[in-house]
């Protein structure tokens, strides 16, 4: 089959000729070394792999744009106002906020912790943009397809409560403080739930890879429907791990100002910002992964069309949650995440055992 | 003490059907209307609000009616006119207000207290500009179009008839009806400066039939002509011994 990495892979090695055919055009004897090395095997694959990294990292990262267009018009109209104004219906105004955030000044407080105020930073970065590549768009068009991927995923994914709490105990400022507490807590309490209903599409698929638990679906049914408990649970710990509005304690703007990220200015906040879009575009990626058949659809378009459509209803429904509701205390979010989506996530992984035990599907 | 058993009924918003449905459903609701029609939001440079007819944005002027009264200088709360002296063909050298808009707050007291109804309320609003001098609105620039609704205009009543009961509306600038000038005839020296200052010419030096027994010519008073006085005030201002005062309608 023809992947990303195929297409890319003439593209790298004609690169790298023109490279080596260059480097001979010199005719400097101690370069000769050099272009036959640029033809080998592991070079050749080093630079495809960066293509298509860089390929992927830049078209998700465009989505995540999408995400946040999206959002500010839908919210604008279920507000009865208009959203964004710059550009064409508003697009625009994300570039715009981006090139004002980036020739901000770059400030660390005195007190604080430079060297962990700098990494924290890097950490939930660097976690956003790998969470990118664990998750395909089709079976064409991905970076990275182990067998363990959503686990994978998952494991990147509840590394952000680590680094929320470095930010906000090096900011030293006691609202940074309260929000990393406030987001360990909470994050931690949703995970349980959401790795209980992963495991429920584990025992019925019988997969941890993306391209298996999609096609499972493909041969026999939307997971979804089966498995309705485990897509309503998922859904709302997914809004919770996503920190948006009914949970978002962690940055609870009228109570903590910015939340953890409170004393970060420039282009790491609006990076920051911007990473919470790609991280609830990551849930809404793997809702329509696990329960709504991922790039399953009929064959009119392509499969990365369905996907990523199916993933914008997802967020319409985010975004609908997030205009409609409004945040919740601290104990309430736990005792939600603790005595109601816990049992109902068991209750959950109980049934899908029964489907499979039986052999419905 | 008996305390009194009571049942307490959980409100909607409190129950998870009212938090989660209902709220959403309204937002829906909401969604649908506005996809379907079009927001709440007016557009402002490209869109305007219509604004209603008495609307009070920046004083107008009427320069044929005007009498230079100065009454609107009086009034204005901000002091923000002046009256400054202009030269026209049609009028002469004159004086007539000019308006600092940047200081303007739009109460329209002064449309509210003209007594000719030459100073207007119009709905021009958008006044920002680059320098201060732009905003000097000089008698000429202040001229304004008129529309029926620009002036204003309001009815009283007096409080005296009020409590008695018999209660009258007087429309606003009815002649018979105003304060009136009293003269303290002991006081006046027929300087006649009232009379020279009046800008309705309501007052008139009359003969009062006396000599003055220095120079054995007549003494004159000045006589007031109710109907044409606009109480400006002008002559109580001018008057050198402060023979005139104003007697108030209660």
């Amino acid at each position: 089959m023809e992947t990303l990495y195929t297409v890319l892979q003439g593209l790298s090695e004609w690169l790298l000729g023109v490279i080596a055919w260059l480097v001979d055009w010199t005719r400097l004897g101690f370069l000769s070394g050099l272009a036959d090395w640029l033809e080998t095997e592991p070079v050749l694959t080093a630079v495809t792999t960066l293509l298509v990294a860089v390929i992927y990292l830049i078209t998700l990262m465009m989505m995540g744009l999408c995400f946040i267009w999206m959002e500010r018009k839908f919210l604008g109209r279920f507000m009865d106002r208009r959203g964004t104004q710059v550009g064409v219906l508003g697009f625009f105004q994300n570039f715009a906020d981006g090139i004002k955030v980036v020739l901000k000044e770059h400030i660390v407080p005195k007190a604080a912790d430079r060297g962990l105020f700098e990494f924290a930073i890097f950490a939930i970065l660097a976690t956003s943009f790998m969470l990118f590549g664990c998750i395909p768009l089709s079976p064409q068009f991905y970076v990275i397809n182990v067998d363990l991927a959503l686990l994978l995923g998952l494991a990147i994914f509840s590394f952000a409560p680590f680094s929320i709490l470095i930010g906000g105990w090096a900011s030293n400022n006691k609202f940074t403080l309260i929000g990393g507490m406030r987001a360990a807590a909470q994050l931690i309490a949703l995970e349980i739930p959401i790795l209980l209903v992963v495991v429920s599409v584990v025992v019925m698929t019988g997969s941890l890879s993306f391209m298996d638990i999609v096609s499972w679906q493909q041969e026999n049914i939307w997971l979804g429907i089966p498995l309705f408990i485990g897509l309503i649970t998922f859904l709302i710990a997914a809004i919770g791990e996503a920190e948006r509005v009914p949970f978002d304690l962690p940055e609870a703007e009228a109570e903590l100002v910015e939340g953890w990220q409170t004393e970060y200015g420039d282009v790491r906040w609006g990076l920051v910002m911007a990473s919470d879009y790609f991280r609830a575009y990551i849930m809404c990626a793997l809702v329509t992964m696990m329960f709504l058949g991922g790039w399953d659809g009929p064959d009119f378009i392509w499969a990365e069309i369905w996907f990523l459509s199916k993933t914008f209803i997802v967020f319409f429904f985010f975004v609908w949650v997030r205009a409609a509701m409004v945040r919740i205390r601290t104990d309430q979010i736990l005792t939600l995440g603790w005595r109601r989506l816990l049992p109902l996530a068991v209750v959950n992984l109980l049934i899908a055992i029964a489907l499979k035990t039986a052999e419905v599907f | 003490m008996k305390i009194e058993e009571r049942t307490y009924t959980k409100a909607d918003h409190l129950r998870p059907t009212g938090y989660i449905m209902k709220s959403m459903k309204v937002t829906f609701k909401v969604l649908w209307r506005c996809t379907k029609n079009r927001p709440n939001t007016i557009l402002y440079p490209w869109e305007k609000l219509v604004y209603p007819d008495n609307y009070r944005g920046r004083p107008g002027i009427i320069l044929d009616k005007c009498i230079g009264c100065a009454r609107c200088v009086n009034v204005c709360p901000n002091q923000c006119i002046e009256m400054v002296s202009i030269e026209t063909p049609e009028l002469g050298k004159v004086k007539r207000p000019q308006i600092n808009v940047a200081r303007c707050m739009m109460c329209g007291n002064c449309a509210e207290i003209c007594p000719t109804n030459a100073m207007l309320v119009t709905p021009e609003f958008e006044l920002a500009s680059y320098n201060r001098a732009d905003m000097m609105y000089d008698p000429i620039k202040l001229q304004h179009p008129h529309k029926p609704g620009y002036e204003v205009n309001y009815e009283f009543a007096l409080s005296s008839e009020l409590k008695a009961g018999t209660a009258k509306t007087y429309a606003k600038n009815d002649p018979n009806m105003h304060d009136t000038i009293v003269l303290d005839g002991v006081k006046c020296i027929s300087c006649a400066r009232c009379a020279k200052t009046c800008p309705t010419g309501a007052i008139e030096m009359v003969e009062t039939g006396e000599l003055n027994p220095k120079n054995k010519k007549p003494i004159k008073r000045p006589k007031f002509e109710n109907t044409k006085c606009v109480v400006c005030e002008q002559c109580v201002e001018v008057c050198p011994k402060s023979a005139l005062s104003i007697k108030e309608v209660l």
